[in-house]
């Protein structure tokens, strides 16, 4: 059974799929339908250290930098429109893969430049962010962003950390104000 | 209170919900506000779903437009008494003839009772349609999203968007390309024409007076006159004012016979023999969404030589303004006309709205608006000669 999440709303990884090895997180929208710019969202993983902040700046996978050295991460594209069925950007987690000092992988969504545009994800259409078990095809954990997160613009859907040998999944349902950028730079992400 | 900005929901109650535009008109330009009822496709079930000037009341008057004048409109939305298959309802708001943009209206909001309110940010909006909202039903229960995002063609796209068929403007006089000559057996008939909403409206008012209708072949078919206007409204302590207003006309047949069509005396006319005009009926509450409606069989249009449509006040102190009355002329095929009884009449009862006269087979409409203390005096202003008695009805 799939969590739908609110904020500050949290599951258990290791209630709801022991063993779990891969994940994928997934990010639907439908394409806009009225006139002006297209709504284009972004999945971002941030993957930090002990200390909170990205190990380096390559921890940081977004549209830009699409996959991790040791190629645990890897984030499928960019779909600039939300054209077509099911998730429009999806990013891979081989958790058995991730170096022992990757301590927690954050996963942000955000709407590109949605200051300039006036847009909030209530605006999108059918928007949502969710984590699926690669094994299974199992739905884990889900927000429903035109819904529940209608005035934000950015958020911290949710934390997948390390306890002890275990991986466990924490739902955040955060807005953060400003986008993508100073939700980088609060992960010290170095942004030029 | 509840304000929602763009993107925002809440939930709204689950009865009769009263859902009120209000907006910084601009001058010249008329903002019209539609409902479009929506099945689970996101698209109306048929054009009888959208609810506009044409088409006050729809769904059995589950939803209705209650009220509309420069600056808001009013609708009611009966949630109880739709059909199980509408699953959301869009509230739009359009630039008539997509003359500006929204940027030009300074404000725009929109509250459902139960005390939510939208503001619509207009700054920079080169949209001339806007979806302002829409009302949706999630896991059982209604909601009301603010959208605020729309189309910069106007009302045409955003209707094609929601599935209505609009008719296409005014046809242009090409003829059609003469066909090929065909050697192949009997062609397929072509198909039916589809029924489609028309858009267009044509309104008379001092800068525009008046507008001629061509002939067609096969006559006009039926030329209906509506009179719509609004109740008085009730005081604080329930003692409204209630105004009754009809509709009438005086007509002039090409044999030189004369005489009137109104409820008043009873003299309903008829439609398939002379006077060739009928009222449908009389709307004593101006309650009923339909108002009243006078009936003209344009395919009888060459026997008459010129029919002046007026008002009057029955019952209740004459003050037009306050009635907010609107005759609506809707001629087949034709761009409807509409002209608003605004102005300053006074205290006379009876008013002169429109003529419609015979100019050689074409249909000539003339905006009057001029106002008279009864029927008689109007008669003799305008010349048709008649004999007048006192009626009632």
């Amino acid at each position: 059974m799939a969590v739908s999440l609110s904020k500050g709303g949290n599951v258990s990884l290791s209630k709801e799929a022991p063993g779990l090895t891969e994940i994928v997180v997934g990010l639907g929208w439908d394409a806009r339908v009225t006139d002006g710019t297209e709504f284009d969202l972004d999945a971002s993983v941030f993957v930090v250290g002990e200390n909170g902040k990205v190990l380096n700046d390559a921890g940081f996978i977004f549209y830009n930098n699409k996959k991790s050295a040791d190629g645990a991460i890897e984030h499928l594209g960019d779909n600039r429109s939300g054209q077509g069925d099911g998730d429009d950007e999806q990013v891979n987690v081989k958790l058995t893969s991730l170096p022992q000092d990757v301590k927690k992988l954050v996963f942000a969504v955000t709407i590109h430049d949605a200051e300039a545009r006036k847009q909030s994800f209530g605006q999108v259409s059918n928007a949502y962010i969710r984590v699926v078990n690669k094994a299974d095809g199992k739905e884990l954990a889900r927000y429903d962003l035109s819904e529940d997160a209608s005035t934000e613009t950015a958020m911290i859907f949710g934390e997948l950390y390390r306890n002890n040998e275990e991986f466990k999944f924490k739902a955040i349902g955060q807005g953060f104000a400003g986008g993508l950028k100073p939700l980088a730079e609060a992960h010290g992400v170095s942004i030029g | 209170m509840t304000t929602l900005g763009p993107g925002a929901n809440a939930a709204v109650g689950s009865g009769n919900l009263r859902v009120e535009v209000v907006y910084t008109p601009i001058p010249g330009v008329d903002l019209d506000v539609s409902a479009f009822a929506l099945a689970a496709t996101g698209k109306v079930r048929s054009d009888n779903d959208m609810c506009f000037y044409g088409q006050p009341s729809v769904l059995g008057g589950a939803v209705q437009l209650l009220d509309s004048a420069a600056g808001r409109a009013a609708f009611s939305i009966n949630l109880a008494n739709l059909d199980a298959s509408i699953e959301k309802i869009a509230l739009t708001a359009t630039l008539y003839e997509n003359k500006a943009s929204f940027d030009r209206v300074s404000s725009l909001s929109v509250s459902v009772s139960g005390g939510i309110e939208a503001q619509i940010p207009t700054a920079g909006m080169k949209e001339t349609a806007l979806i302002l909202g829409e009302f949706y039903l999630r896991q059982g229960q209604w909601k009301f999203r603010c959208v605020a995002q729309g189309f910069a063609g106007g009302l045409a796209p955003l209707a094609t968007h929601f599935g209505v068929d609009v008719a296409a403007p005014a046809p242009s006089a090409a003829p059609a390309p003469a066909p090929a000559p065909a050697p192949v057996a009997t062609p397929a008939p072509p198909p039916a024409p589809k029924p489609s909403v028309s858009l267009s409206k044509v309104t008379l008012d001092k800068t525009r007076t008046s507008i001629s209708l061509e002939k067609s072949a096969g006559g006009f078919g039926e030329i209906r006159v509506n009179l719509n206007w609004n109740k008085g409204k009730a005081g604080f302590f329930g003692r409204g004012k209630s105004i009754d207003l009809d509709v009438g006309c005086l007509y002039e047949l090409q044999d030189g016979e004369k005489g009137c069509v109104q409820a008043l005396g009873n003299a309903f006319g008829a439609l398939n023999h002379e006077p060739f005009v009928q009222l449908m009926g009389d709307d004593r509450t101006g309650a009923v969404a339909g108002g009243e409606w006078l009936h003209i069989n344009g395919s009888q249009w060459n026997r008459i030589r010129r029919i002046l449509v007026y008002a009057f006040i029955y019952e209740g102190a004459p003050n037009w303004r306050e009635t907010d009355g609107v005759v609506t002329i809707f001629v087949p095929g034709q761009a409807e006309i509409e002209v608003r009884l605004n102005e300053e009449g006074g205290s006379l009862g009876c008013c002169a709205i429109a003529l419609l006269e015979n100019d050689n087979g074409s249909v000539k409409v003339t905006r009057r608006v001029d106002f008279h203390r009864s029927q008689k005096p109007m008669d003799e202003a305008y010349r048709w000669g008649m004999n007048w008695g006192r009626g009632s009805k």
